[in-house]
């Protein structure tokens, strides 16, 4: 696609949002946007008008107050580390990044609730909560960088989703400042949750309904026994039955995750190396937690599970240190592509568990046929699988086929009944893919929606819905 | 779209391209970064510039640019961001590249080329720190910089001479002046807190020189070693060095004096002047390269990163590429060479006397990120009995020192400074430890500018403190 250059911001303009954020904090030179052209999806570059780093709810009113004013298109960023373009702006639009918001605002262990600025990082929510014996439970890959802000965009997910449940299950209030400025209080703590569920409604809507200045979430206890456990297979298919098997034996493991071996490669010849064996074609990581007894006993009978499903060596992390490397290892995946291709495309899509060993040959097929490496990296037990293909952009050839493979795996995943995304959200990669899974009802229920918050059409434009039927540029 | 003179500007760049590469542009760093931390200005962290590298390579930002020059100047080149990247990128190899093409596209500020100046002549560095040894031997630098209004103008003068003042030898607050009895009446006086941790012999009985224990230590049975003597720290820490070689001494290594060593040429690799760096460098291998020894010693992180790269900055030189990459490889980190491979006290470290103290340690970036040690340093410290070492929060991150960051950039470096002495204040210790000298001075002169008395000084001045003490040194 191509990206439209910036229209420089005039100065009167430029004036008017530094007098509300300092002059430090807004970003006009050409040059200096260059480094906001794309989040953690290089595929897509688009460079913004201007980017704007207010540092309070008060200032991003009054910046929303005056971009609206004008007309102008905003585009919220966090850490810029999500993998489907959501926080890309073209050249008309101004990127209002959160980056400078990073304060913890109240944190309540008696309630178990935390209140934050958007910016803050995920992982130092649970940093602040541990002395309290407490945690925040979604952890996707990315939140040793990623910020709350953009968990709520995209309404994220997480290896430990499968027991715990993805974002939205601990959000429990929000401020919100919409395009025109205004301040909007949803939920939050003693409110009466009656009514329409806003925050449900706004948490995932991807920086299309506002921008969520301050966030209360809900704290978990940390559990007082984890067991994890590793088994290695020869064969992808395996370890995907495996999966099934756990699943079908009744178990609720808190993370069932697959990797596969050209992704062992890469983690194992970076700083996360966790010892996964490289010769093996996929590790599994099973991990249990809760109240001390029972632990054993889940872990032998996921271990039977495992030996029958063909598993040549299953172990079990004997110290906390051994635990974390896997994690790590597992975690920091998609970053250590990067020591085997300067590129890649990474999907998101989500199978049905008992479709997972089918449509991992059907991917691997696509890959041999399109000659391309997919290192799948995944949450097996959500069957959310994140095939990432992999590939050079100074080879015009070789983007090509990854766009082809990338849009067969699309439609292998719907015909499995499954769907487009997971948790990395729609943004600019997938709407291209939404009428795959939404009717036309359903998409113009979601644009009616869009527009009760945003009823011009001017946050995060050109994400998430594809273009109505009737206007002009329908195709994208 | 590409122009000559750019192309012959960015060509230390270009011949980096291949390591632009693994940057797949996850953001993982991003929270490692002193600076993008503290601004929130993505041009300000470790992607944002690779990415403006990257647009150099490309073509589509010049060397020249105001935005490449700020934001890749105001990289403290701490490398924080490499141990968190899972792509592997050398980022402190780019950076050099990217100041290399900076440093050729446009005049040196004066300041910077004075002081690269001095320090590529052998006998300017021997004047300028003879005179700085006068200043601070009138024993008024420490006042004269209290006095001096904190504002812009007076800044550099009023840091610089609180740098100066904290490079001064002072005496260490111990509880007990020479006991070996420790303060809780145990008899062995072996271990406090830390050390016991640390898994010490007992200390007191074992190891005092007239015993069977001071044989194991022999002078020359674990090798021949050269002290690497530095400018500044032969200049001003003229103590440390010869701590060094005590130690060194009584851990049973042989101390070779060689004479005619000149500066590293990391102040020169830093600020991009690459072609005095490697003249530097040629030198130094010449030198120290025939000075048959099996190890060169190095108490200063960044002189030390530097010589163990010398075999990458003399790649080109066919004459000298060999032996510069040996003289890299026979280079050790002082508290390396102590510690040995099992990072045991007691079997590769020898333990003095108690040293009844509080300590808190802070990572020089060039000991723990560039050349990864972590636990040596640690190790050290710990195998004192009685000295108590605290923790320091967040003490792998940048105290701002960055050699002359502070002063070239006081605002933000005065900030990341504020940070790491409110940080060493609240571990309530009398003393902080650090292996740089650098940051000997940078913390040291936060805290004398704080109006505190915390002492900075050299880990191996507290082991040499103890050994002094132990009687180590009272030989026949």
């Amino acid at each position: 696609m191509e990206n439209i250059l910036p229209e420089p911001l005039t100065k009167e303009l430029g004036d008017r949002l530094r007098g509300v954020v300092g002059d430090s904090w807004v970003i006009v030179d050409a040059d200096r946007l260059l480094a906001y052209e794309s989040d953690g999806l290089t595929a897509y570059r688009r460079t913004p008008r201007a980017v704007v780093l207010p540092r309070t709810t008060d200032e991003v009113s009054r910046v929303l107050s005056i971009l609206s004013q004008e007309g102008v298109p905003v585009v919220p960023r966090g850490a810029g580390t999500g993998l489907s373009g959501g926080a890309l702006a073209d050249g008309d639009a101004v990127v209002v990044g959160t980056a400078r918001m990073t304060d913890m605002l109240a944190l309540d262990p008696a309630n178990r609730l935390a209140r934050v600025q958007p910016g803050m990082i995920n992982v130092d929510l649970t940093k602040a909560a541990e002395p309290f014996g407490l945690y925040y439970a979604p952890d996707p890959s990315s939140q040793s960088a990623c910020t709350l802000g953009g968990n709520i965009a995209e309404n994220s997910g997480g290896p430990h989703c499968l027991k715990y449940g993805v974002t939205s299950r601990y959000v429990t209030g929000l401020t919100v400042v919409t395009y025109d400025g205004k301040i909007v209080e949803m939920g939050g703590f003693g409110r009466e949750s009656g009514g329409y569920d806003l925050l449900g409604v706004f948490v995932g809507s991807e920086g299309c309904f506002g921008i969520a200045t301050e966030i209360e979430v809900r704290l978990l206890p940390k559990p007082e026994g984890v067991r994890t456990l590793l088994a290695i297979f020869d064969r992808l298919g395996d370890a995907g039955s495996a999966v099934t098997e756990i699943m079908a034996e009744g178990l609720l493991p808190a993370a069932l995750e697959i990797i596969d071996g050209p992704t062992i490669r890469a983690v194992e010849a970076s700083v996360f190396a966790a010892g996964f064996p490289t010769d093996a074609e996929a590790a599994l990581v099973v991990e249990f937690d809760g109240i001390e007894a029972g632990l054993e006993a889940d872990v032998e009978r996921a271990v039977a599970r495992c030996r029958e499903a063909g598993a040549r060596e299953v172990r079990t992390a004997d110290s906390e240190e051994e635990r974390l490397a896997l994690w790590q290892g597992r975690k920091k995946a998609f970053g250590a592509m990067g020591q085997i291709a300067s590129d890649l495309l990474v999907q998101d899509a989500t199978v049905p568990r008992s479709q997972l060993t089918d449509v991992l040959e059907r991917i691997s097929e696509i890959g041999v046929r399109h000659d391309l490496t997919i290192a799948n990296v995944f949450h097996a037990g959500d069957g959310n699988l994140h095939p990432n293909l992999l590939f050079d952009r100074s080879d015009p050839e070789e983007v090509a086929r990854v766009e082809r493979a990338s849009t067969e795996i699309m439609a292998v995943c719907v015909e499995a009944g499954g769907t487009i995304t997971g948790e990395h959200g729609v943004g600019l990669d997938k709407r291209r893919y939404m009428s795959l899974v939404h009717g036309p009802d359903e998409l113009d229920a979601m644009r009616r929606i869009k527009a009760v918050f945003d009823p011009l059409g001017r946050m995060n434009p050109g994400k998430v819905l594809p273009d109505a039927p009737d206007s002009a540029g329908a195709a994208t | 779209m590409k122009p000559q003179h750019d192309t012959a500007l960015a060509a230390a760049l270009w011949a980096q391209e291949d390591k632009l590469k693994p940057c797949v542009h996850c953001g993982f760093c991003l929270p490692a970064c002193p600076t993008y931390t503290r601004l929130g200005d993505e041009n300000d962290s470790p992607r944002g510039r690779l990415y403006l590298m990257g647009a150099v390579v490309e073509g589509r930002l010049s060397p020249d640019s105001d935005a490449f020059q700020t934001h890749i100047d105001r990289c403290l080149g701490c490398r924080a961001c490499e141990p968190v990247c899972p792509s592997g990128v050398e980022y402190g190899v780019l950076l050099e590249a990217a100041r290399e093409s900076i440093f050729r596209a446009r005049k040196t500020p004066a300041m910077v080329g004075m002081l690269l100046a001095v320090f590529s002549s052998r006998r300017w560095t021997s004047w300028s720190m003879r005179l700085a040894r006068v200043v601070r031997g009138l024993g008024m630098a420490g006042r004269a910089a209290r006095l001096m209004p904190a504002n812009r103008f007076f800044h550099p003068i009023r840091f610089g001479l609180a740098m100066l003042d904290a490079s001064r030898e002072r005496q260490f607050p111990v509880a007990s002046p020479s006991g070996f009895a420790a303060p809780d009446g145990s008899a062995d006086g072996s271990a406090g807190d830390g050390s016991s941790e640390a898994g010490l012999p007992d200390a007191g009985s074992s190891d005092d020189p007239s015993s069977d224990g001071a044989a194991r230590w022999r002078e020359g049975s674990r090798g021949r070693v050269a002290i690497l003597r530095g400018c500044v720290q032969a200049g001003l820490f003229a103590r440390v060095n010869d701590a060094t070689e005590r130690v060194l001494r009584a851990n049973g290594y042989e101390v070779v004096e060689v004479s005619g060593q000149g500066c590293c040429g990391a102040l020169h690799t830093h600020a991009g002047d690459a072609a005095e760096a490697r003249e530097l460098a040629r030198a130094n291998v010449q030198i120290l390269g025939s000075a048959q020894v099996d190890f060169i010693a190095v108490n200063a992180a960044g002189c030390g990163a530097a010589l163990k790269e010398y075999g990458h900055l003399l790649e080109a030189d066919e004459e000298y590429k060999q032996t510069a990459a040996d003289l890299a490889a026979s280079t050790r980190d002082i508290s390396e060479l102590l510690t040995g491979d099992t990072l045991q006290a007691g079997d590769s470290l020898r333990v003095g006397a108690p040293l009844p103290a509080r300590v808190t340690y802070d990572a020089a970036c060039h000991l723990c990120h560039a050349q990864g040690l972590r636990e040596e340093p640690r190790v050290l410290l710990e195998a004192i009995p009685e000295l108590v070492v605290l923790p320091l929060q967040d003490e792998e991150e940048c105290c701002g020192g960055a050699g002359i960051y502070g002063v070239t950039h006081a605002e933000l470096g005065g900030q990341i400074g504020a940070d790491k002495v409110s940080a060493v204040l609240a571990t309530g210790a009398e003393i902080v430890a650090t292996g740089n000298p650098g940051c000997m001075m940078q913390i040291g002169a936060g805290l004398l500018l704080e109006g505190s008395d915390v002492i900075a000084c050299h880990p191996v001045e507290l082991l040499d403190e103890s050994y002094r003490r132990a009687g180590f040194y009272d030989g026949p």
